[in-house]
């Protein structure tokens, strides 16, 4: 039988090591050959047991005397009769008052104590009702003294430990209940005595063999280490195997993580990015983007509108006006424009940001050329919240501004997004559709776990986007859905769970 | 996004050609269009198009005849389009607009077909059609809605005008009795779906023929008795109302193409109006109104990145069914926009249908060369370094929706709510107002995490977002932490002690001040000063505020304005 001793206690090690096989196992024996504490007994005990080394014997029913906390005070400062005996002794002979006063008795104890010891021809009284010494400390005197220091090592003893003497003295100062007067409570115990199983003889064998003795060294204390004690000890080896504890560790959120690996990514590749409010207007989240303000495009995106304030104060200049002639008749971008009349009113309306293109179309005044942008903008959309719907998302947007750039560098951008943020084997791109770019490309990619999927939309912003925000260079414009990828990441399958608000949940949630 | 369902069929006669799925899938790309569906049984394909300036795509003969031109290279010919020059011979079919519909829902344009006898697919296909085009070009049916007649039923002239609406009584289409239009609104569930359109005005939309019999109420409902189209008739009215002349028009002519191309033949309809339109007082549909729009060869060429020759983009340009006159000398094609698209309103749109005529095969991805500088936002660096810290001290980070209910967000956290932005039109209750603090969420967290081992250390830095009347949105969005201890014993000195471990290792100072918050135990919590300004929040949240989310463990939150303590 294989046993490992190594997870053993050393109260376990001491107690195998200590009892042979076939022999009866005790507390009175671990006490009086071990020099264990009853608690110590109990746990060893109950350690063995739990592991089979131990099986029980027989029960002996035994009477036990407990100190009480005033048998405890007579075991270190004596009896009230010792110390009226020994004050007596030094100081001869005194009144009642004197002893009482002196001892810090109370009158009754003084008087019963007195009682005893005259009786007994211990003390005696005098015509001027003095009391002196008048012989040795009586049998009974001994015999209580001698069982008050047998109980002070354990705090208790065994009726069976006493001789007659002993169990005489003792009868008269124990109590079962409303012990607290008394030095001793008694109270009756059943005590289970052990034999070694076949496993306990099988892993004592074993501790001899090994050499285990349980007096290796626990845990290494930085007193050890200061005082050297260690030295010349063996260790006491430790079950490697043990599950350890749970560790709580302060810990990025892994959806988190996974945006912050996407944004180290585009600056990786030139982006610098931008960012804003949440509350936007429908000049910048819809108009700007040269979307119809009453057309169905309009309806790709059902916003949230703002209660109060229902409207801005104002729209830039001069971007508004070149806004509202881009629609109406085409500004100076070389369009023809919606043909109707951009109504102004509507514009300064209030909404949660529905896509983030409204970033990109605020960046476009103040954007460098040549120059690359990106942001991760939350965005809102009007949806029933469902696995593939959240209240609110990420959206992951950018543009790229140039003297040169086409469609051609708009496919190789979205081959290197392809390549480097989604890891994709191959990419398809086909022609797309958004309101505010002309050419639309949708890029597709073939992954190399989700197969084919569409990973974002892209174009080139139309003149009316772009030259009424001042921009005269062709701007790239690009969206990736990268929730689906951290889906993947993260081994979940519902949007919700990306803002789970479960401690537990998030704690355990790590990149797949 | 409008999806349709075509008649495999039926699709395939009109490309000329059978495709199997993948081909199908690969060929629906030069129409934005994407297989969303398959019902073999029944023989139809479900497609879903991408492109909402488009309509003339929405039908099985749209998709047919686009996929069939970019194979043949060869635009079909419609002889039955009026142009502002020349009108086709409208016999005896007139329609007369009163002036009384000048205000309630001014226009209208129609057409006849004759010559087929309908078949239950292009029954299907025209319902369908009709269906699409009012829902998602005529913002269902404000802006346009389509009746379809039995015109043999009919005698022409035909008069629209704005009737009494509670004397004007037809049968309409469902119902067994004559309703008033009045009780058509009411009572029948097309009026309870569009009456609105029109139930402010006093007079509503009425089509009625010489006779005097009712066609229908525009947008609503048809006649049972002239409108109630069936397989085997062979000659049908077509009419349209709405609200932009354009738009009529140009549905017109995508219905007109897709009958003609169904077999139908095409005749055309005068229109009367006796009020100017922009193009004069007699229209006669289908009609022609599209101009010519000319493109430089350079602009396609350093759009799309290929420096193509003119032949080959006028070739491409006839693959979308767009005829192009090549100009030599000027280096530049004119094109002649298909009667039934007017998606073309900058030359880029042009050029897309040149890409997409060559094909996404012709275009080699190249790398953009311009070097650019990266870079994260300050407010994000600053974000950064707030989350190592916190990381550092043992916290987990969260991540929250930034959408929530008044319960969660105002009335638990027993605060007034007056700074909170509402939003005006919810989906649900539970998501009716932005989060001005990250504490509710904080809470929320903990609500449903008393099974989770404690202790509970919780961040978050993200955005909150409040009313702030000096800002030109009155809005202002704020970058922010938020934190959350919840443990048998959390105090106030911890909370205190993160708080300070916060700002020490941002190098930032800041003072306290005794805060009266009742989200916090009196005197058990503290306003943070940084530079004399308000910066944020911590204590010991009030067991009053605790008991309102059913948390039943003491917690320490604390709120800091990261936009505040990012100033030098």
């Amino acid at each position: 039988m294989d046993v490992d001793v190594k997870s053993l206690h050393p109260l376990e090690v001491k107690t195998l090591r200590h009892v042979k096989p076939g022999e009866e196992i005790t507390t009175k024996r671990l006490v009086d050959e071990l020099s264990f504490k009853i608690g110590q007994c109990n746990q060893a005990f109950s350690w063995l047991a739990g592991k089979g080394f131990v099986d029980e014997a027989r029960r002996v029913q035994t009477v036990v005397y407990e100190l009480t906390e005033l048998g405890k005070s007579y075991a270190e400062q004596g009896t009230p009769e010792e110390r009226m005996l020994e004050l007596l002794t030094q100081s001869g002979p005194l009144t009642m008052q004197e002893l009482t006063g002196k001892l810090g008795l109370e009158n009754r104890d003084t008087g019963s104590a007195y009682g005893q010891l005259s009786k007994e021809g211990v003390l005696s009284m005098d015509d001027e009702k003095r009391v002196s010494a008048v012989g040795e400390a009586s049998a009974r005197m001994k015999a209580v003294r001698r069982v008050l220091d047998k109980a002070a090592g354990q705090g208790e003893i065994e009726h069976q430990a006493l001789d007659d003497a002993e169990q005489k003295a003792i009868e008269k100062i124990s109590k079962k209940r409303g012990a607290s007067g008394v030095p001793f409570k008694l109270s009756d115990r059943e005590e289970i005595v052990y034999t070694l199983s076949e496993a306990g003889a099988a892993a004592r064998d074993e501790l001899f063999k090994k050499g285990v003795t349980g007096e290796e060294i626990g845990e290494l204390t930085s007193e050890m280490l200061s005082t050297g004690s260690w030295k010349g000890k063996s260790f006491r080896e430790y079950n490697i195997k043990t599950p350890p504890n749970r560790v709580l560790l302060g810990r990025r959120n892994p959806y988190g993580e996974y945006l912050h690996w996407v944004k180290d990514k585009l600056t990786s590749l030139g982006f610098e990015e931008f960012d804003g409010p949440l509350v936007e207007t429908e000049f910048w989240n819809g108009d700007a983007l040269f979307m119809p303000q009453f057309h169905s495009a309009r309806d790709i995106h059902d916003v949230y509108y703002i209660d109060k304030p229902s409207h801005a104060r104002e729209i830039e200049q001069p971007y508004l006006d070149q806004v509202a002639a881009a629609h109406e008749n085409g500004w100076q971008t070389g369009s023809r424009g919606w043909g109707y009349t951009f109504d102004r009113d509507f514009t300064r309306r209030q909404i949660l940001r529905s896509q983030g293109t409204v970033l990109s179309a605020k960046q476009l005044p103040e954007a460098k050329v040549p120059g690359k942008y990106f942001g991760v903008a939350r965005c809102f959309r009007y949806d029933q919240v469902d696995a593939t719907h959240g209240a609110d998302f990420y959206q992951t947007e950018g543009i790229v501004l140039g003297e040169d750039v086409n469609l051609r560098t708009l496919l190789g951008l979205l081959k290197m997004f392809a390549e480097e943020i989604a890891g994709a084997e191959d990419v398809k791109y086909v022609p797309g559709y958004f309101p505010f770019t002309e050419p639309s490309i949708e890029v597709h990619i073939k992954h190399p776990e989700l197969g084919w999927f569409e990973l974002g939309g892209s174009g080139i912003f139309r003149p009316e986007v772009s030259k009424a925000m001042g921009v005269d260079v062709p701007v790239l414009a690009w969206g990736l859905g990268i929730d689906r990828m951290a889906l993947m990441h993260l081994g979940l399958n519902d949007l919700r769970e990306l803002f789970s608000p479960n401690i537990e949940n998030v704690r355990l949630r790590r990149n797949q | 996004m409008p999806k349709i369902e075509v008649y495999e069929d039926a699709l395939y006669s009109y490309v000329g050609k059978r495709y199997n799925d993948e081909q199908l899938e690969d060929m629906l790309t030069v129409a934005k269009a994407e297989l969303d569906g398959k019902d073999e049984a029944a023989g139809q394909l479900k497609i879903e198009l991408n492109d909402t300036n488009r309509p003339d795509l929405w039908s099985t003969a749209g998709i047919g005849r686009q996929l069939r031109q970019y194979n043949e290279e060869k635009i079909p010919e419609y002889n039955f389009f009026s142009t502002p020059q020349v009108s086709k011979d409208y016999g005896e079919r007139v329609v007369k607009i009163d002036p009384s519909v000048k205000d309630v829902r001014p226009y209208e344009i129609a057409l006849a077909a004759t010559g087929k006898k309908i078949d239950e697919a292009t029954l299907k296909d025209i319902i369908q059609t009709q269906e699409k085009l009012c829902w998602n070009f005529g913002r269902k049916r404000r802006s346009i809605a389509i009746g379809v007649f039995r015109s043999d039923l009919l005698t022409y002239p035909i008069t629209y005008r704005a009737a009494d609406p509670d004397a004007t009584k037809f049968i309409p289409l469902q119902m067994e009795g004559e309703l008033s239009l009045r009780e058509i609104t009411k009572k029948h569930p097309k009026g309870h779906e569009y009456g609105h359109i029109v139930a402010d005005f006093d007079r509503y939309p009425y089509l009625e023929d010489a006779k005097g019999e009712a066609l229908s109420f525009p947008p609503v409902i048809n006649s049972a008795y002239t409108g109630a189209v069936q397989v085997g008739d062979e000659n049908i009215f077509i009419e349209m109302t709405g609200t932009e002349l354009r738009d009529l028009i140009l549905t017109a002519n995508i219905v007109a193409c897709d009958l003609a191309d169904a077999g139908f033949t095409i005749l055309p309809v005068k229109i009367e109006y006796p009020f100017d339109t922009e193009f004069g007082r007699e229209i006669v549909s289908p009609f022609y109104f599209q101009e010519p729009m000319t493109i430089d060869l350079e602009h396609a060429r350093s759009m799309l990145g290929v420096p193509f020759s003119l032949k080959e983009t006028a070739t491409a340009l006839t693959r979308m069914g767009i005829s192009a006159e090549t100009d030599e000398s000027r280096q530049q094609v004119t094109v002649t926009v298909p009667p039934y698209r007017n998606d073309f309103l900058h030359p880029v749109d042009v050029i897309e249908d040149i890409m997409i005529g060559h094909g996404m095969s012709r275009f080699e991805p190249q790398m953009p060369s311009d070097f650019t500088v990266g870079r994260l936002t300050e407010a994000e660096e600053f974000a950064r370094k707030v989350r190592d810290i916190m990381i550092g001290m043992g916290f987990q980070e969260m991540m929250y929706n930034y959408l929530g209910s008044g319960k969660d967000f105002i009335e638990k956290m027993e605060i007034s709510g007056d700074d909170s932005i509402r939003i005006a039109n919810p989906m649900t209750e539970n998501y009716e107002y932005v989060r001005s603090s990250i504490l509710p969420n904080l809470l929320n967290s903990e609500a449903v995490s008393a099974h989770a081992v404690y202790p509970h250390h919780i961040f978050e830095t993200g955005k909150t977002a409040f009313l702030e009347p000096s800002d030109n949105s009155g809005t202002v969005t704020r970058n922010t932490l938020g934190f959350l201890s919840a443990d048998g014993e959390v105090t106030f000195n911890e909370v205190s002690a993160h708080v300070s471990a916060v700002f020490y290792y941002l190098s930032k100072e800041y003072q306290l001040q005794e805060l009266d918050d009742p989200r916090f135990i009196k005197g058990r919590s503290a306003k943070i000063l940084y530079k004399g300004e308000y910066a944020g929040m911590f204590g010991e949240v009030h067991p009053q505020v605790l008991e309102n989310w059913g948390v039943q463990v003491p917690c320490t939150c604390c709120e800091i304005d990261l936009d505040t303590i990012i100033r030098e």
